[in-house]
Formats: structure tokens, sequence, C-alpha cells
């Protein structure tokens, strides 16, 4: 039964998983780009790899969250056009075939996490690195996991919804961080105690600072001290 | 237990225009069951919650001796359920679509299931996608009968199938339930294909069940009869009159009556009406008048 869940999640993905793949090796590839062996006729300077290398930053977590989104959003997609009528109609229970989509995901998101480790491993051994300075393929490739499982439970939990439900939590977080903010900095203007008030901002943090999505906001640096 | 489905008081209500009230259902072990009703009239929604997709608001069912939805894993093992609209993933093969459906159930049989998929004339290669109506009407039951089920569960089944195709499903459940003897729970609005091949009817209109019992009984109890000199109000028929209808001007009237036998000609020599004639009415005009009567508003209506 989860081999034919599996398949059928293969089946389903295998169109997008592919360039996902390919652009989860090719990213850490991309990072050292002009960092390699360069004969000893020019020096690199650890700022500057530094620099080079922050700037791929943000691309990481991006590329990590787009894989767990696509991958869950595609768990629940072809049911949900189906209405779960076939769905429904197997003898399996709910929790039973939930864990079972969901465990066909995760399996899913090994490949590109493996390409992304692969790439990193070759990266790291492209490089040539001045003095100071080491590669990190091992807990990237760990951070890019663990961001991937995020965004992917976080969707797959959401999308497992019926659509009422999903726009019903969505529309809360809308209306929380952007209304929320609105209404915060409008009261600010009326009430001396909302100037000195973020909850929004404080929330944020929060989030960035502890629990699952700090995987997010963390270093994603192949290249550090 | 004698019954392979037992529904009773099942109670649904959808805003204010549809409400299924206090049903109650029994659907003999081993018959073939029409559940025949209008578009509109619950059937599917029925369905729905006997498959525990839905969650009634009062009320009680039993499958084959389980409880609804207590034990609906347990239970659809031994379902075998073709829905209303295609339910298959349109993007697989006929052949994976099988192989997936197939790994969900024990008493799948991959012999059958090849033997009834050349029988069907369906291609294991061919996507679901690109199928015909009745190419996937056919793929519908090759899916339920090949997982070996002891109840059928049927939602307008051939509903827009040709009747090459119509015929093909009707024969290959027919062979099924032959070969078997399970249960077939069959909801259609197509009267004469029912005719044919239920040994029960149920009849539901407007979310409540109008009748319940032997197709034969429903067939030869339904009669168009003729009588002069009817009165008003007849004196304590041993039938049920369903509509009266002034035929000419001299007192004759044309009944539909219920529960009609042949031994209840006598009743007319005793309160002194004339019986003219009793026409048999088929299964299909014996449908339209029942539900006719069963309506609110209607002469003989409730």
């Amino acid at each position: 039964m989860y081999r034919s869940m599996l398949f059928l999640h293969w089946k389903q993905i295998r169109v997008v998983l592919i360039p996902l793949v390919i652009a989860a090796f090719g990213l850490p590839l991309l990072s050292v780009q002009g960092m390699g062996n360069l004969g000893g006729a020019i020096t690199l300077e650890p700022v500057a790899v530094l620099h080079a290398a922050q700037g791929w930053l943000t691309l990481y977590p991006i590329l990590a969250a787009a894989v767990g989104i696509i991958l869950a959003l595609s768990a629940w997609n072809w049911d949900h056009q189906l209405n779960h009528v076939y769905a429904l109609s197997l003898p399996v229970s709910r929790s039973r075939y939930a864990m079972g989509k969901m465990g066909g995901g995760a399996v899913l998101a090994l490949l590109p996490v493996g390409a992304f480790w692969v790439g990193a491993l070759v990266a790291s051994a492209a490089v040539h690195l001045p003095a100071g300075l080491h590669t990190y393929p091992n807990g990237l490739t760990l951070r890019f996991l663990l961001a991937v499982m995020v965004s992917y439970a976080t969707v797959f939990a959401l999308a497992a919804g019926t659509i009422r439900t999903t726009v019903i939590v969505l529309s809360a977080v809308f209306l929380y961080f952007v209304v929320g903010g609105a209404v915060e900095s409008y009261l600010g203007v009326f009430f001396p105690f909302f100037q000195h008030t973020d909850v929004v901002g404080n929330t944020l943090t929060f989030l960035g600072s502890f629990g699952p999505f700090t995987v997010f906001a963390g270093s994603w640096m192949l290249i550090d001290v | 237990m004698n019954n392979a489905l037992e529904i009773d008081g099942l109670g649904w209500r959808a805003g204010r225009f549809f409400e299924l009230r206090d049903l109650r259902l029994r659907v003999p072990r081993g018959s073939i069951y029409g559940f025949l009703g209008p578009n509109g009239s619950g059937k599917t929604t029925t369905i729905r919650m006997l498959m525990g997709m839905m969650k009634p608001d009062h009320g009680r069912i039993r499958v084959l001796d389980m409880d609804v939805p207590r034990d609906m894993p347990r239970i659809l093992a031994r379902v075998g359920y073709v829905p209303e609209r295609p339910h298959v993933y349109p993007a697989l093969t006929v052949g994976e679509q099988m192989r997936y459906h197939a790994s969900f159930f024990g008493k799948w049989d991959a012999g059958w299931a090849r033997e009834t998929m050349r029988r069907l004339e369906l291609e294991p290669d061919r996507r679901i996608s690109r199928m015909s109506k009745g190419e996937t009407g056919k793929l519908l039951i090759l899916l339920a009968l090949s997982q070996r089920p002891d109840l059928l569960v049927l939602d307008e089944p051939t509903d827009g199938l040709d009747p090459v195709v119509r015929r093909d499903v009707l024969t290959a459940v027919l062979d099924y339930v032959g070969e078997t003897n399970a249960t077939v729970f069959i909801s259609s609005h197509l009267v004469h294909e029912l005719e044919r091949i239920c040994d029960w009817v149920g009849v539901l209109d407007r979310g409540r069940l109008v009748v319940e019992l032997p197709m034969t009984q429903f067939k030869n109890g339904i009669k168009r009869i003729k009588v002069s000199g009817a009165p008003e109000t007849p004196v304590d028929p041993p039938f049920t009159i369903l509509s009266r209808q002034q035929t000419n001007g001299a007192g004759t009237e044309t009944w539909i009556v219920r529960g009609w036998q042949d031994s209840m000609k006598q009743y007319f020599d005793g309160v002194g009406l004339d019986l003219r004639d009793v026409v048999d009415l088929d299964l299909e005009e014996g449908f339209v008048e029942l539900l006719r009567s069963s309506r609110p508003g209607t002469p003989g209506g409730s």
C-alpha cells in the first residue's frame, strides 16, 4: 500500500521534482563559482569569499521552502480534484492514509536533499579557499533537509484539510500579520500606548528565534570561518 | 443477520431546501436492491453516508453487520463502490490504477481482473484521461468487482453510458452476483434498467422513502383500473388509490392503484361499482404514479 502511494506521488510530481533536483544539485556549485583552483595566480581574500558566499544565503532557504511546499501540495492535489471520493472509498483509516501520503512525500524529498548533498560535496571539493575558511557540506545539507521537512509538514497539514479550513487558517495568518500590523500602526497615532508595542514584529522575531521555523533564519553558509 | 444493509432513522439536512427524513432501509443479503428516485431525491447523499463519506445528523447505519462509521475500514474492505462520477486518477493508466487499487484490497483477484479487463476490452496502457465515458464506466466496475466484494454499492453506474456499454456493465455485475451471491445496492433513475435485474426496490423522493418492497410485488401491484359509477369517496378499498381521473362524463374514472391482487375484484361487486378494466402498468409508469401520489398537493397524495 505505501509503495503504491509513493508511486502515485512520484507519478504526479516527477515533472516538477526533476528540475528541483537539478536546482538543488546546482545551487551549491553556483555559490562557489569563481573560487576554484586558480593555480596560485590570484589569492582570494577571505572577506571577499565570505561576501560572495553570503550573496547566495537567501536562495538556499527559498529552495528548501519551495521543495517542501511543492511536495506537500502535490500530495493532496489529485485527491482534492476528486473531492476525496476515491481516497475515502479505500479500506484504510483516514489517519493511516494521511500518514502514507506524508511518508511518500518525505521519501521523495530525499531526492532533492540527496542532490543538494552531492552538489555541496562537489562544490566543497572544487573550491580553493584561503587559510582560515572551511566548507560545511554536511551541516548545510542537514539544515536544508530540516528546512524542507518544516515547510513540507506545515503545508501538508494545511493542504490536508478542506479548502474551507485552509482558507480560514491562511486568512487568520494574513489578518494577524498584515491587518494586525496596520491596525497597530493606526492605533499608535491616537493612543501613545500602541507606539511602544510591536506585537507583529515581536511575533516574527519569536518565530525566527524559537521553534522549527528558526531553521530558515539561521546560517546557510557553505563556506565559513 | 439476514440484511446486508440496515438503515434506521437516518436524517440529514442541507439548508432549507433538502432534508433526508427518518430513512429506514433493509437490503436483504444476496438481493439486488434497486434504489430508485428522481434526481435530487437524496440517493447519492444516502450512499455517501453509508460509505462513511458524510456524517448523518442522526440515525444508524449497519453494513454487513458492522457499524458505520466505527468499523469503516473493515466495511470498505468488503464493499465495492462505483460512484456517480468517476473517482479514479485521470493521469494513471488502466494498469497503474488497477495495481494501485489492488494494493489496498487483500481479496483482489488478479486473474479475474485480467480476464474481465480483456472481456470489457480495456487496454492496460491506456491513460484514464484519454478514455471515453463508457470505458471509464467499465473500468470503475472492473475495479469494484475485482476486489471481490460481499456488497456492491453502485451509484447510477450506467448513467450517460450508451446501451452497449450499459449492457456490458450490467452483465459483468450479474455474472459476478451469479458466481458469488453478493448483495447489490444500485441506485438509478433509469427505471427500466432496474426492472430487469432487481429483486427488491426502494423508492426515495424528496428525502423520504416512499415504498420498499419486492420487485414482483411492486410490478404486479400497481394497476390502472377503469371504474364506472365511482363515488366521491370509495368505501374502505383494500388497495391504495394513487390517483383518480375522470375518463368521460358518464361517471367512469381511471384509477391508479397500488397493492392490487386479482381477488380484489370482488370488492367492486360488494360496494356496487362496475369494474371495467384492469391494466398492468410497467415499472416506469408505476414509479411515476407512485411519486405523483406521494407528493403533497396531488390527488391521492400525502
